[in-house]
Formats: structure tokens, sequence, C-alpha cells
């Protein structure tokens, strides 16, 4: 039971990552990235083909963290010539191109049979007590990841993403160069999201095409949007519930009587209505973005 | 401090703007009038950078900046308002001023993770310069208040504040009157007036004669895309061609005519 615990929240942790990685682009910013899964997955293959080749770990992310941020740089400045609608469509477009290489570059990839076995972190230790200090190295890193995305969030540089998101002629009209400011949040989200898959592929040892299927990254919009579209800290409620819900579905077939696809198709299903509930009920989350109070006079 | 040399901008072949010249020069403030449909908030997207002029040049400070983009013109010293503010409802009255300033070290990612001293001291100059703006404007006591949820004239006062935490060289309004109610009117004119006293160069677009002779020394009309006077608000009624831009339209006469004049010249 405490290792299922630890596991559910080794999965939260990674996921709330990620979540926080996709609210600064779309609950901030507003800019519908819907390719997130292709730099978690730069960042989890980036990691894996590294250590399939026993190098250590440290440097699969910082391989991932940069080629991550490069494409995230390089989508961020599509955004320059398209509409905010067809730019969300050529990120849809740029996660199936990471998905269909990962697919077709077997002797780099493992293509349809992705690469299993990549090693995990604290692989000295016993079971239990590997998964507790796993979980608590992925705590730490979400941590940094919260105070990193909240300290963006709520300086000038959030201020100015959120103008933009709002009125981007306006920021622009107030000298905020809205094409390098949003190359800059796309930049950062991407490195999070690497960091997010490379501690994925580690902890699940496995990462294949199979994972980076557009549902990857709905389930991280579904996060977003349940905890609060633009609030930090709603990022990691929606990825702590998603997640308990998502995982916890995985045992539908105790209760009802449905073949393994059908179980399958369930928890997808639930995740769906969530995410439509959500947005037609309650659009502003649980934790809703807040008007921040007045500064104080000196 | 402004040269606009014969600009032309046309959309799917209706010529927004064709060949219109205008000069600002610093300390001055000058009006933009003409029917709708005339070309003012065209002339003005040309100068701000929101619009790419077919042809001519746009001369800021001695300064080419034709086609340049919006934040460079601005970083220039040129800010512009919209016509609607629009300001959004998720972001407080301060925090639009703020976001108004340029804190150069609080807007790269970089800084705002690692000098933490440098960028709260930055920011806490900011916030000072912006509550003495928001005094000024009267809007002291609703900094805490999600700016969309002021009223039309409110958010324009806003919009002012926000554009003036960068100390502009020169401010370009369009329509700053739009939806304001009379006596914030009066207050807006005021404000304008101030400001040119303290250096700040004017360009006003502005359907209401009343606000333009308040606050412009001279004016510009502008008729299809073309200037075609400029003198004193005042001198305004000496020329018939204005009347005739202006009132000319209802009469199809007239419209046949210009039409005609048109097809001459």
């Amino acid at each position: 039971m405490v290792e299922y615990l630890l596991g559910v929240g080794i999965l939260a942790a990674v996921y709330a990552i990620n979540a926080l990685s996709l609210n600064l682009q779309v609950g901030v910013t507003g800019l519908l990235n819907f390719g997130q899964v292709a730099f978690v997955g730069i960042g989890a293959y980036s990691v894996a083909i590294l250590d399939s080749h026993d190098v250590p770990w440290i440097v699969g992310f910082l391989v991932g963290a940069v080629l991550a941020g490069a494409a995230g740089a390089l989508v961020g400045r599509l955004g320059r010539t398209l509409a905010s609608d067809y730019w969300a469509i050529a990120t849809l477009a740029l996660a199936e191109l990471v998905r269909l290489v990962a697919l077709n570059q077997d002797g780099f990839t493992g293509g349809a049979q992705g690469l299993s076995a990549v090693s995990g972190i604290w692989t000295g230790m016993s079971t239990t007590a590997r998964e507790a200090a796993t979980f608590a190295t992925i705590v730490v890193v979400l941590g940094i990841a919260y105070l990193v995305a909240r300290r963006v969030r709520n300086g000038q540089y959030g201020r100015v993403l959120v103008l933009i998101r709002e009125n981007p002629d306006l920021a622009a009209s107030l000298r905020h160069n809205v094409v390098s400011a949003k190359v800059r949040v796309m930049a950062l989200s991407a490195v999070m999201a690497s960091v997010c898959g490379g501690f994925y592929a580690m902890y699940i040892s496995f990462i294949g095409p199979g994972q980076l299927l557009p549902f990857a990254t709905f389930l991280i919009f579904t996060m977003v949007v349940v905890g609060g579209l633009g609030n930090t800290t709603g990022a990691v409620v929606g990825a702590v519930l998603i997640t308990v819900l998502y995982d916890g579905t995985r045992f539908v077939r105790d209760w009802i009587d449905v073949s393994a696809d059908q179980a399958a198709g369930i928890r997808i299903l639930v995740i769906g209505v969530v995410l439509l509930g959500f947005l037609l009920v309650r659009t502003e989350g649980l934790v809703p973005e807040k008007v921040k109070a007045a500064h104080a006079r000196r | 401090m402004l040269v606009v040399e014969g600009i032309k901008k046309h959309f799917a072949g209706i010529a927004a703007l064709d060949g219109a010249s205008i000069e600002v020069r610093a300390g001055e403030s000058v009006g933009l009038v003409g029917p709708n449909g005339s070309g003012k908030s065209t002339a003005l997207n040309c100068c701000s950078g929101f619009e790419r002029p077919d042809a001519g040049r746009v001369l800021l400070l001695g300064k080419d900046v034709t086609g340049k983009e919006p934040w460079d013109v601005a970083k220039l010293g040129l800010v512009r308002t919209f016509q609607h503010a629009n300001l959004p409802t998720k972001m407080s009255v301060m925090d639009l001023m703020l976001a108004g300033g340029h804190l150069v070290r609080g807007e790269t990612i970089r800084h705002s993770l690692v000098s933490w001293k440098r960028v709260r001291e930055e920011e806490a100059d900011a916030v000072d310069k912006a509550w003495s703006i928001l005094e000024r404007i009267k809007l002291d006591k609703l900094a805490g208040h999600p700016g969309g949820k002021l009223s039309g004239g409110q958010q324009k006062l806003l919009s002012l504040g926000m554009a003036l935490m960068g100390d502009p060289k020169i401010l370009m309004l369009d329509e700053p009157t739009a939806g304001v109610n009379p006596s914030l009117r009066v207050e807006l004119a005021e404000h304008l007036r101030k400001l040119q006293t303290e250096g700040v160069t004017l360009l006003t677009v502005e359907h209401d004669m009343r606000f333009i002779s308040d606050v412009c020394d001279r004016v510009y009309v502008l008729d299809r895309g073309a200037i075609i006077a400029s003198c004193a608000p005042a001198e305004l009624s000496d020329h018939p061609e204005v009347l005739e831009a202006y009132l000319g339209r209802s009469g199809s006469r007239a419209v046949v005519e210009s039409a005609d004049r048109r097809t001459l010249s």
C-alpha cells in the first residue's frame, strides 16, 4: 500500500512539473500549446537514449533541457507569423512530428517498442526505500519548479505575459517585445516539461511513442483547467487531483465487468468528462487566478 | 519630433492613406481630425508601428522608424493609446500601471530568478512612480481594483497613466474622449495641457471639436487619406473644404462633385 501511494505521489509530482509548465504557457500567457507532449518526449528520450549508452542521467537531463528549450523557442517564434489558433494547430503538428520520429528512428529510439530498462535514480536502494527517495527527490525538483513558476508569474515578466494574453497590442504599445516574451516563456516551459519527461522515463523505466499521443497533452490540460488557469498553485492542485483520479480508475475492472480495452477507454472518458464539466461549469477552476492587491505605499 | 512624409496605405484596393504628410514639432499639441473612414486611425497605426505603410516615411526624432515593430517605436519614446481601452479584468490598476513601466531587470527570466534584491528595488521605485501618477489622475483609491472593471472613462485615464509610466516623449491618443463622460472630459483636457507644459509632445485623434480646441495648438484635417487643411482649431470654419468633408457627405451632389474632383486630380 505504501508503495502504491508513493508511486501515485511520484506520478503526481512528475505531472505537476508538467502542469506548471503548461500553465505558464496556456494559463499565464494564453498560448494554446496542444503539443506539450513534444517537449516531454524530447526530455524523456534524451534521458532514455543516453542512459542506454551508459551516460550519467544528469547529462541526459541537460541534453534534454537544451534540446527542448531550443524547440520551445522555435515554436514560440512561429507565433510571430501565425495567428493564435493556427499556432495551436502547429503545436499539435510538432507533437506528432516528435512522435513519428520516435516511432521510425528504430536504431536510435527503439521504434515502436520504445526504450525499456531505463535505469532510475537511487538504484542502490531496496524497493520501498528507493521509492521514498525517488519521491523525495522529485518533490524537491517540483518545489524548485514551483518557485521558478511563481517568481516568473509574480514579477514584471509575469505581468507583461498576462497583459500579452489579455491585450497584446496594449503590451506592444508599452514597449514590451511581444515576440521575445513569448519565445522566452516557451523556452522556459519547454525546459520544465523536458525535466518532467526525464523523470517520467526514469520512474516507469520506459519511454515509447505510445506515450507521446495527444492524450498525454490533454491530460495535462485537464489538470491545469481543473486547478485554475493562470494560478501556479492551482496547477499543482489540479495535477495531484487528476493523477489520483486517472490512476485510481485503473481499478475500474474490479468494480465493473469490462475488457481491458474498454477499461482504458473508460479511464480516458472520465478525464474527458471532468475537463468538459469544468470548462462548462467552473471555468476558473478550483484555485482561480487572483487579481493581486495593490502594493503598499512607502 | 515626428515627421510623416507622404505615407500611403491600401487595404484590399481601398486607399486608407493616400500620401498624407504630418509634422509635429517638439512640445506641440497637434490634433488630427477628419470624418469617419478618413484614415486617422491608420495614420496613427502607421506612426506607432502597428501598420506598415505601403509608401512614405515616418521619422521619429530624426530616426526612420517606418515599418519598425511597435515596441521598438515605443522604446524611442512614442507611446500611443487606443480608442477602446479594453483593460484586462484579471489585472489590478496597480499591476497595469507597473506593466506600463519598463522594469529592465524584472522583465528577464534570469534576473527575476537570480537578482531578487535589485529586482525588488527596481519594482519599489516603479511602485512609487505609479502611486504618484495614480494620485495625479485621481485613481489612487482604486489601485487594487481590477482595471477592466473601471468605467470607460476611468479606463481611458488609466491608459494614459500607464503610458506615462514609461516617460514618453510623444504621446499619441486615439479618440481619448470616446465613451468618457463630460466632466471627466474636462479633467482629461486639463491633464493633457499640463503634460504639454511638462514637455510632452501630443498628437490627438479626436471627433470632439471642443476637446480639440481645448487641447490642441494646431490641427490637421484628414479626408480620404490626404491632409486637406492644417490650421489653428479656431480657424477650421474658415476652410470650405473642411466643411465639405464633414457636411458634404450627406448630400449626394457633394459626393458626386468630390468624386469628380478626385478623378480630375
